[in-house]
């Protein structure tokens, strides 16, 4: 019996590997791929079909790459009704990849120099923008003279996508840091929303050092090893990691060795716990572990999947430094925005697209808001009355009007093209001020790294 | 004098033959493994940012001593190296010989369960890893109980028991994995000279030095070979277990060598000469390993 | 004094199968809890179960992504098998200085990083046409310095005889190779058929680049695009998870006899 099996196995390979060639042909899925398949080792690269998986040139079909169902591949779908109403022949083809793929992918394709592969539009994080478009000047198209209004948009937000002067994004999602708190637990402690409020750090450590001792719950926790919450901090007085002729920063920021110190006061006093991961970061809200937290206003989705909870939140916003000169009590950590690549056959279409609907249509907004809860950069959206909507699960509140509120007031900072490499050499930095370390012996060293990784 | 040379076109009939056997895996390898380790090598010598890149000589193998966070790598790598494999590759044989034992009930339920981790996707077992090591995780739950930790201790947040866990893991993930070459190696290896053996007096242990080892010879160089490049390319477990922390403190050199190429600004240079330290530390460890092992009796 | 000493070896062989089964059996209890109880850490089975089924069927194609990664899998291991064999055998029954040498040379082939290999790889894949298909899938990883080693490691204790024997009856390599080599090799077969089934199915960097449309995504990319975005649905992601292991688990316990006990063993 055994053996049949094993004959049979042997059987299948060897026809298989006889009809190698006929197989292959047979599975492809993308019809213009299909004939020019025919032998790995021989192929020759025809490049009259070079446009074949990706951008559709000539007629009305863009493909986009972007990541998630609920939120930015929803609100595609719904930009691809609101533009089909003028071009009832348009089509997208929006083809779901994570962010770390898209990275991956545009790295790989951009420096083995053959771009074809290229989506027409692809959703980029801010953080990694500048990046980008300096190692792959190539690969992206100029959006200036797009007829984009991006003075209809936040200019800290806008600041993001800007390389030497223009403009290569079309800002999307809003990354507004907002400050969440547990009304239940404050009230336990006898505090509420409002004594959070434009408050300073030392403020929030007294407060949060009270609401520890009578209730038992830090009042943040985040990710051990990521630097969100320094750079939050940072972002709030203006600062940031590089000066304005992109060399790193770190030893005479004055900010941010305030910003170190607050940190390492904030796990010393307990008000702030570390945890090792993401996972259990997004637990500790929800399991009620600790009584709110400070992030970019995103984290409001994954806090409401505590349906149990809902009411018992208040949104306010971070506190502020207390000694630097530029601070604010407003912040930004993450939000994507959208690039046109170079490999776009039809850039007017792809302009006239998105300039309306993601940069021209109130409408567009107040249809994606209330289902996926993505808050736009959009200025003019603010004013509508969708956004001005209670809601129920944070106290009543009209949160959305309020966050689009502080998204105009975020100092704008410069992420700078080696952003990754100093964000971790200041991750690496904290980690061992926590641990007892010296904070300037710290900075020297991160500065260092960063210096050593920009080749100096 | 008509036979010698008969037998002279014979061996070179085989000799054809032999080589007509490998051609197909080879040309596939050229083209599929050397051609592109080729242009790698050449950017080695490269270096710029993105597509604009100038020769540089050796610089990029120099720099890589320089580099703190490399040099680091490159420790904690050693590290992993000199106390996961022999651990891991010992407790696979023992495994092994342990379950291809005829009276042995329950074989095919204990051989699948031991395989187990290395078919278990990455996402959970990170997840469940970094949940049992956790200040409030089962571990620390267990520990306390005992009266051998009075609070929680975070595993993942000190350098030491951070690279433990890693360790602890590989160890978990790939014993397995080795094990299924033991038990297939066994095969060939007659029962009855153990049932001998065992009349002879000999004990389990006597049994599986004198005659499981030096009979798995070949096999055991082949995990260790495996293992010895396996370990110096690790990527997975620093990247999603502890993610190279705490402070760089578990971060391997393909982790390294993956940020330098995707997460920070591509410099694909340097990359491609740290990816040639790691050929040319694995082709040394190997040599060595085939020197010792690959010999025929 | 046996008694204790067997007792002993079931323990050992219980409590090794305990932590090896563990983490699995967090993942499928975990697939039947909403994802606020997975990420609490509750290991008691929930009811959530169909549930998670439905949003994971409605916001994935994991009909697609099955299909895909069984195409890609097989045709793989298969091809795989029938190259790396050959080479194994080719090297080691008819062994010189010559093959010794190429055999180390080839085994330099693993030893780089993939991240350093992949865009030369990609730049020749593009021009050939080869995205977004099997072929451009498999390629790189039919002929892998491991299988290889595997078959001539194994081949090491093929009886010689037996082939002298068989070219006496007139047998030709090629015949030799199919009719003798491969069935008493049976166990070695079902071990490289396992591991290379499981590398395949798990393989993530290069389907990542090369796969480009929804069409064409793999188990593994599947999962990744459920961990993407603002939240994540951890009921869900470990259905997803749980999903894409069972195969190899399947594909290991049916094929575990046959290399833990072979042929050898039989002919008692």
């Amino acid at each position: 019996m055994k053996k049949k099996v094993m004959v049979l196995l042997l059987t299948a390979a060897m026809v298989v590997s006889a009809i190698g060639c006929g197989s292959k042909a047979a599975d492809t899925t993308a019809p213009a791929a299909e004939a020019p398949a025919a032998d790995a080792a021989e192929a020759p690269a025809a490049d009259d079909a070079a446009a074949d998986t990706a951008a559709a040139g000539g007629d009305n079909t863009l493909t986009v790459w972007c990541w998630d169902p609920a939120f930015n591949i929803y609100a595609m779908q719904e930009a691809e009704k609101v533009y089909q109403k003028t071009n009832p022949d348009f089509k997208l083809n929006i083809v779901e990849t994570p962010w770390e793929d898209i990275q991956t992918k545009l790295t790989t394709a951009a420096s083995s120099g053959d771009l074809s592969s290229m989506p027409d539009i692809m959703l980029m994080q801010d953080n990694a923008f500048q990046k980008n478009v300096i190692s792959f000047p190539d690969a992206f198209t100029d959006l200036t003279a797009s007829g984009i209004d991006y003075s209809q948009f936040g200019a800290s937000k806008v600041a993001y996508s800007v390389v030497d002067g223009k403009n290569y994004g079309v800002p999307f999602d809003n990354g507004a840091v907002i400050a969440c708190y547990r009304t239940d637990v404050l009230e336990e402690a006898g505090f509420t929303a409002a004594d959070f409020t434009d408050i300073t750090w030392s403020d929030y450590i007294a407060k949060g050092k009270e609401v520890l001792a009578k209730t038992g719950k830090p009042l943040l926790s985040c990710q051990a090893g990521e630097s969100d919450v320094i750079m939050m901090m940072l972002q709030s007085a203006g600062s940031s990691l590089f000066d304005a002729e992109g060399n790193p920063s770190m030893v005479d920021n004055a900010v941010l060795k305030e910003v170190m110190q607050t940190y390492a006061e904030l796990v010393q006093s307990g008000v702030l716990i570390e945890v090792n991961d993401w996972d259990q970061y997004v637990g500790s809200i929800t399991n009620s572990t600790v009584a709110g937290t400070i992030n970019g206003c995103w984290i409001m989705a994954s806090i409401q999947t505590a349906a149990d909870q809902s009411g018992k939140w208040a949104i306010t916003d971070m506190p502020k430094l207390d000694k630097a000169s530029g601070a604010t009590n407003y912040s930004n950590n993450g939000g994507s925005s959208w690039a046109v690549t170079s490999n776009c056959k039809n850039t007017d279409l792809a302009f006239d697209f998105l300039a309306k609907t993601f940069a021209g249509s109130v409408e567009f907004y107040e249809t994606i808001l209330p289902s996926s809860g993505a808050l736009a950069t959009y200025l003019p959206a603010a004013d509508s009355t969708v956004y001005a909507e209670p809601q129920e699960f944070f106290g009543g509140e009209p949160v959305f009007a309020q966050i689009t509120e502080f998204a105009g007031k975020i100092p704008t900072n410069n992420t700078g093209v080696y952003y990754y490499e100093a964000r971790d050499a200041v991750a690496v930095a904290i980690t061992n001020v926590v641990a007892g370390a010296d904070i300037d012996a710290e900075l020297k060293t991160a500065e260092d790294t960063v210096n050593f990784a920009m080749g100096k | 004098m008509s036979q010698p040379k008969r037998k002279l076109t014979l061996n070179r009939r085989h000799n054809l033959i032999g080589w007509a056997f490998l051609t197909p895996a080879t040309l596939l390898i050229v083209a599929m493994s050397f051609f592109p380790m080729f242009k790698a090598l050449l950017l080695s010598f490269k270096t710029g940012i993105g597509v604009k890149m100038q020769w540089t000589g050796i610089t990029n193998y120099v720099r890589m001593f320089q580099d703190g966070v490399f040099v680091q790598a490159l420790k904690n790598t050693f590290l992993y190296l000199i106390i996961q494999v022999p651990i891991m590759l010992i407790l696979a044989l023992i495994l092994a010989s342990m379950l291809n034992d005829r009276n042995l009930k329950f074989k095919g339920l204990f051989r699948t369960a031991i395989f187990l981790p290395c078919a278990t996707s990455l996402v959970s077992y990170s997840i469940i890893f970094r949940s049992l090591f956790a200040v409030d995780g089962f571990i620390n739950a267990v520990l306390t109980k005992l009266g051998i930790l009075s609070t929680g201790y975070n595993f993942l947040a000190h350098p030491t028991s951070a690279r433990i866990v890693i360790i602890l893991a590989l160890v978990w993930r790939w014993t397995g994995y080795n094990m299924v070459f033991y038990l297939s190696g066994l095969q060939n290896i007659e029962y009855s000279v153990y049932e001998a053996a065992k009349i002879d007096g000999a004990s389990a242990f006597q049994a599986f030095r004198k005659i499981t080892v030096p009979l798995l010879k070949p096999t055991i160089l082949l995990t260790a070979i495996m293992s010895t490049n396996g370990t110096l390319q690790l990527f997975d477990e620093s990247m999603n277990l502890t993610n190279g922390g705490p402070a760089n403190a578990t971060v391997t050199m393909s982790h390294y060598i993956y940020n330098v190429s995707f997460k920070y600004v591509p410099n694909f240079g340097y990359a491609a000469a740290m990816s040639y330290l790691i050929l040319i530390l694995v082709a040394v460890l190997a040599y060595f390993q085939m020197k010792v092992g690959d010999k025929r009796d | 004094m046996i008694k204790i000493r067997s007792a002993c070896r079931y323990l050992f062989l219980i409590i090794a199968s305990l932590i090896s089964v563990f983490p699995l059996i967090w993942m499928a209890i975990s697939a039947t809890n909403t994802s606020v109880d997975v990420v609490a850490g509750r290991m008691i089975p929930g009811t959530y179960l169909v549930q998670n089924f439905k949003n994971l069927l409605a916001s994935q194609d994991v009909a697609g992504a099955m299909i895909n990664s069984f195409k890609y899998s097989v045709t793989l291991t298969i091809l795989s098998l029938i190259v790396c064999s050959l080479a194994g055998y080719g090297f080691e029954i008819f062994h010189d200085r010559g093959k010794d040498t190429v055999m180390s040379i080839l085994l330099l082939a693993m030893m780089v990083p993939f991240a350093s290999t992949m865009i030369p790889l990609f730049q020749m894949f593009s021009k050939a046409q080869l995205l977004n298909t099997t072929m451009g899938f498999i390629l790189p990883t039919i002929s892998t310095p491991f299988l290889i080693m595997l078959f001539r490691q194994s081949a090491r204790s093929f009886p010689h005889d037996i082939i002298e024997a068989a070219r006496i009856d007139g047998l030709s390599e090629v015949g030799i190779f199919f009719r003798m080599f491969f069935p008493t090799m049976r166990s070695t077969y079902a071990a490289a058929m396992t591991i290379t089934f499981m590398n395949a199915w798990n393989s993530y960097l290069w389907p990542k680049v090369i796969m480009q449309d929804n069409a064409s995504i793999t188990m593994p990319m599947l999962v990744a695009n459920l961990k993407e975005g603002y939240v994540t649905d951890y009921g869900m992601l470990m259905l997803a998870v749980l999903m894409c292991t069972i195969p190899t688990i399947i594909i290991f316990f049916l094929l575990q006899k046959s290399f833990a006990e072979g042929i050898t063993g039989a002919v008692k």
